[in-house]
């Protein structure tokens, strides 16, 4: 089953991941999920449903914050950046 | 048991102002509260503590609101003290926006007018017009297209859903037993008082009040009160957690403690439809991206409609009844900034049935004169 | 300034089983109806990904890609089919229903006079003490991880909570060669005799039991650890997840692990339909609520809701319900065929039998409703406000009645993810405080935005 892959930048590193992936599906598989995402009230979150129901999976696409990685799928060039030290991203 | 000195027709925070005035003065009072789906303005209101332009054409009601406004620290401390939960209560002082050069006119008119229609307001009331650039420390990162605003320092901002919160835990703790789910069909007078019948069953006291908002419509009359009061629809868009600015409060948009903006006043005629409207969710976006472009970002997490329980005149109601004594109307649209008073001067007024003696000016026979 | 509106005689929300299937049997008669659906690519959640394959039918087994003719069938129909677009804002109207619609961050306002909601279930809330540590994740979420690019976990994970998506997880990821390290399941072992007491029901369920019995033997003969009857769970760690804890015959264990994937059953998602101010009733065998649709799936004068959305029935389930509204929807409009009662009365017999046999396996999965109590008191209920359940039971205490007053008296349910993970359980909880039923106890006012937009994107931008 051959994908195209594309090119990404997490947190400033280019990254090649299958083009099929949503943003926190890449994410998932390059960082795990430790240091995801830090909660409004400073705890520690990463993705619980990959469907767009928890709102867990916000993070930074283009510069734009507070997006839902699990409904946006990966594209060339695209810049992500993980929220893990903002404790104002929900 | 004996008889019950007070029962009380509505949950909202009117009522439980009431209620908790009541019973920190050693009343027994029981209070009747609808289903959680009701109207409830109290749970849609936008938090002002607030007095710039209250009382336009009734100097009376324009320092009742400034008595409730000073009394509001202490009774914020008050109920914190007594039930642990912070109302979120800052008084740093207000701006009412003029998105307009006409606006801005037409603003400082009115409060021009206003106060030099009380010796009180004249005395007591500060406030200042101040232009976009003058404005811009107190609302930092102001939109280009604002005008300007009318600035005064009495102004502040609480959670109004903690202050009901608070009312409701401080009034359990004084003994005041609350009945969910129990709107009432029925008030008539007793031998010995009033009796309310409900859909669990009835409840009997020695006086009644109403305070039952845009209930009023169907109940005031059974014992002889006004029922002159309308719904007018506010749509309120609140977005997520933003970190926090020094932004002082408007009544367009503000801040709250948790971080999200709340974006607000405007006012429509739409019967007792509280629903939103694209239409004017639209417009309160373009509002909120005019006063504050950073706010674009932001995302929209709810958006709710409420309907304001309104006078003719806008002022509130307070009347004792004439044909049943021992029955009283309470009733306004601004259960926030009054609370204050009302489980204080109000709550007193009522324990001593002095109530037309004490606000002759708050009768609802203001809105029933007699046809000619 | 209002934008222009798009206006359509037909629009479906969601193309998943249920709204494909519609969209196609309505292109059959010369219909172009169109499809809104969040996703880049068809198939809902059940199909996920499906048109672009990323893992093989070993690991996946036949289920999955049984949904590959439906897809070919949608994706050949002339469809006006529009990927990547959320609707956030439904009302009715006097002509059918208006819709705001998302699409490439600009804000579209349509006008639907026919209007089939497909918007399928999500995965339970489904509250236990540190379920909000990274590493705690929906049993669902790892199966789409599964479907979108073959993503497995790199340590075994213990799999926890109930129902057939919890095996079906794990047998997968046994045939993927990363079998989980323990499976805990909060139904007890006597479930099983719901089978013998239900012996109708289980004769339309059967295949239903043979694939989860064969699932649950390969499970147990690799080894596979299963424990039933588990009434009380915990995710520990201090920034993400490194063991768990939880009780069995009355015995609290512990186990090291990294990654916890739960499954507690799905729900219908319900923000859409709320929102249009539709009745709901509480379902009692799927412990949840469910929109009241009449015989024709119609949940108004012009709005039906298809598959799992108005009830849980599973992905054949909905399929049939899509074609039964297409149906509905013809005859509505005055295109209906008498010819088509055949296939109608085949479509509802089929649909009776499933609904059966889906009743059956509710009831040996079935949840316990006491199962909040059983928590610690700061298990977080909502985890967007991070409001615990003590703190709900406090602000019960104090006055907090009704799902609205206790969201106001403490902000549970009014973070992003609008209630839809703490919704029910508050529901639950103040049925056994006040003593009410859930019906009686309602849920929360739920108003647009459904979905996430920003004040820029809501903008008319003059």
């Amino acid at each position: 089953m051959p994908v195209r892959h594309v090119q990404i930048w997490l947190d400033g590193t280019p990254h090649q991941v299958p083009e099929t992936l949503t943003v926190a599906a890449a994410v998932l598989q390059l960082r795990g999920w430790q240091g995801y995402r830090r909660h409004v009230d400073g705890s520690p979150r990463a993705p619980l449903c990959m469907m767009g129901v928890c709102q867990e999976c916000l993070i930074t696409i283009d510069g734009r914050a507070n997006r839902q990685g699990c409904l946006e799928p990966v594209a060339e060039g695209m810049r992500i950046e993980r929220q893990g030290g903002s404790v104002h991203d929900a | 048991m004996a008889q019950r000195d007070f029962l009380i027709v509505g949950g909202g925070v009117v009522g439980m102002a009431v209620a908790y005035g009541l019973a920190r003065a050693g009343l027994s009072v029981t209070v009747l509260d609808e289903s959680d789906d009701a109207l409830r303005a109290s749970r849609g209101n936008a938090g002002l503590v607030w007095v710039q332009g209250k009382g336009v054409g009734m100097p009376r009601y324009a320092e009742l609101s400034f008595e409730a406004a000073k009394a509001w620290a202490d009774f914020a401390r008050e109920l914190t003290e007594r039930t642990g939960i912070d109302l979120e209560y800052e008084q740093r002082g207000g701006v009412d926006l003029c998105l307009d050069a006409e606006e801005a006119r037409s603003r400082q008119q009115e409060y021009t007018t206003l106060q030099n229609a009380s010796s009180f307001l004249t005395q007591e009331f500060r406030w200042e017009y101040l232009d976009r650039k003058a404005l811009t420390p107190y609302l930092p990162g102001l939109g280009e297209a604002v005008q300007g605003g009318t600035w005064s320092p009495h102004d502040g901002q609480c959670n109004p859903l903690y202050l009901l919160r608070a009312l409701y835990a401080a009034s359990h703790s004084l003994g005041v037993d609350t009945h969910p789910a129990s709107a009432v069909e029925r008030l008539e007078a007793t031998a010995s008082g009033f009796r309310a019948t409900t859909p669990r069953g009835h409840f009997e006291a020695d006086r009644v009040i109403l305070a039952a908002g845009l209930g009023a419509r169907t109940l005031a009359p059974m014992l002889g009160l006004s029922d002159a009061v309308h719904p007018v629809r506010g749509q309120v868009l609140v977005t997520e957690r933003r970190p926090p600015g020094a932004r002082l409060p408007t009544p367009q948009i503000r801040q709250t403690a948790s971080g999200g903006y709340l974006i607000g006043d405007t006012h429509e005629d739409a019967g007792l439809d509280k629903g939103v409207t694209l239409a004017m969710m639209q417009t309160l976006a373009d509002k909120a991206v005019r006063i504050y472009p950073d706010l674009g970002e932001a995302r929209l997490v709810r958006s709710w409609g409420a309907l304001r329980v309104m006078t003719p005149d806008g002022n509130p109601l307070y009347e004792a009844s004439t044909t049943h004594p021992g029955a009283y109307n309470i009733n306004c649209h601004s259960g926030i900034t009054l609370a204050a008073f009302h489980a204080g001067g109000l709550s007193d007024a009522i324990r001593d049935d002095r109530l037309a003696q004490s606000f002759p000016q708050f009768s609802g026979a203001r809105f029933h004169v007699p046809a000619t | 300034m209002m934008p222009d509106v798009c206006a359509t005689d037909i629009a479906i929300i969601g193309a998943g089983p249920a709204g494909m299937a519609a969209a196609v049997r309505l292109a059959k008669v010369g219909h172009r109806p169109v499809v809104f659906d969040m996703n880049a690519t068809p198939g809902g959640q059940i199909y996920r990904q499906l048109s672009e394959l990323q893992v093989s039918e070993a690991v996946m087994g036949k289920d999955y890609a049984r949904g590959r003719e439906l897809i070919d069938a949608f994706q050949r129909a002339d469809i006006d089919y529009r990927p990547g677009t959320r609707v956030w804002w439904a009302d009715n109207d006097a002509l059918g229903t208006s819709l705001g619609v998302l699409e490439k961050g600009q804000t579209q306002h349509w006008q639907a006079r026919q209007l089939i909601l497909a918007g399928g279930a999500m995965e339970r809330g489904w509250p236990f003490r540190g379920w909000q540590l990274p590493g705690v994740m929906n049993a669902g979420a790892a199966q789409i991880l599964l479907k979108q690019g073959a993503l497995v976990p790199a340590t075994p994970p213990v799999l926890a909570g109930t129902g057939p998506l919890l095996y079906l997880l794990a047998w997968q990821y046994l045939r993927a060669g990363i079998p989980p390290s323990l499976i805990l399941d909060t139904a007890p072992a006597t479930r099983y005799g719901e089978v013998v007491r239900q012996s109708r029901r289980a004769w339309f369920a059967r295949s239903y039991l043979f694939k989860g019995a064969r699932m649950i033997g390969a499970l147990k003969r690799a080894g596979v650890p299963i424990h039933q009857g588990i009434t009380t769970l915990e995710a520990q760690g201090d920034k993400a997840v490194e063991s768990i804890g939880y009780r069995h015959r009355g015995q609290w264990k512990t186990h090291s692990t990294e990654l916890l994937l739960t499954h507690f059953g799905v729900t219908p998602e319900p923000q859409l339909a709320r929102s249009l101010g539709l009745t709901h009733h509480w379902h009692a065998s799927q412990q949840s609520f469910v929109p009241q649709r009449d015989d024709t799936l119609a949940v108004g004068a012009n709005l039906w809701i298809a598959g799992d959305g108005g009830g849980i029935g599973g992905a054949i389930n909905a399929e049939r319900e899509g074609q039964l509204a297409a149906l509905a929807v013809l005859d509505k409009i005055g295109q209906g065929d008498p010819e088509w009662q055949r296939e109608r009365h085949a479509l509802l017999k089929a649909r009776r039998r499933d609904l059966e046999a889906r009743s059956l396996l509710e009831s040996m999965f079935r949840l316990p409703e006491a199962w909040l109590d059983d928590q610690p008191e700061e298990t977080l209920v909502c985890r967007c406000e991070s409001v615990s359940r003590g703190e709900l039971d406090r602000a019960i205490a104090q006055g907090g009645a009704g799902p609205n007053q206790l969201k106001a008296f403490t902000r549970c349910g009014m973070g992003p993810c609008q209630g839809r993970q703490c919704g029910e359980s508050v529901t639950r909880l103040l049925a056994r405080r006040l003593g009410w039923t859930p019906e009686a106890v309602g849920y929360y006012h739920i108003r647009p935005p459904v979905h996430s937009i920003t004040l820029g994107e809501l903008a008319t931008k003059e």
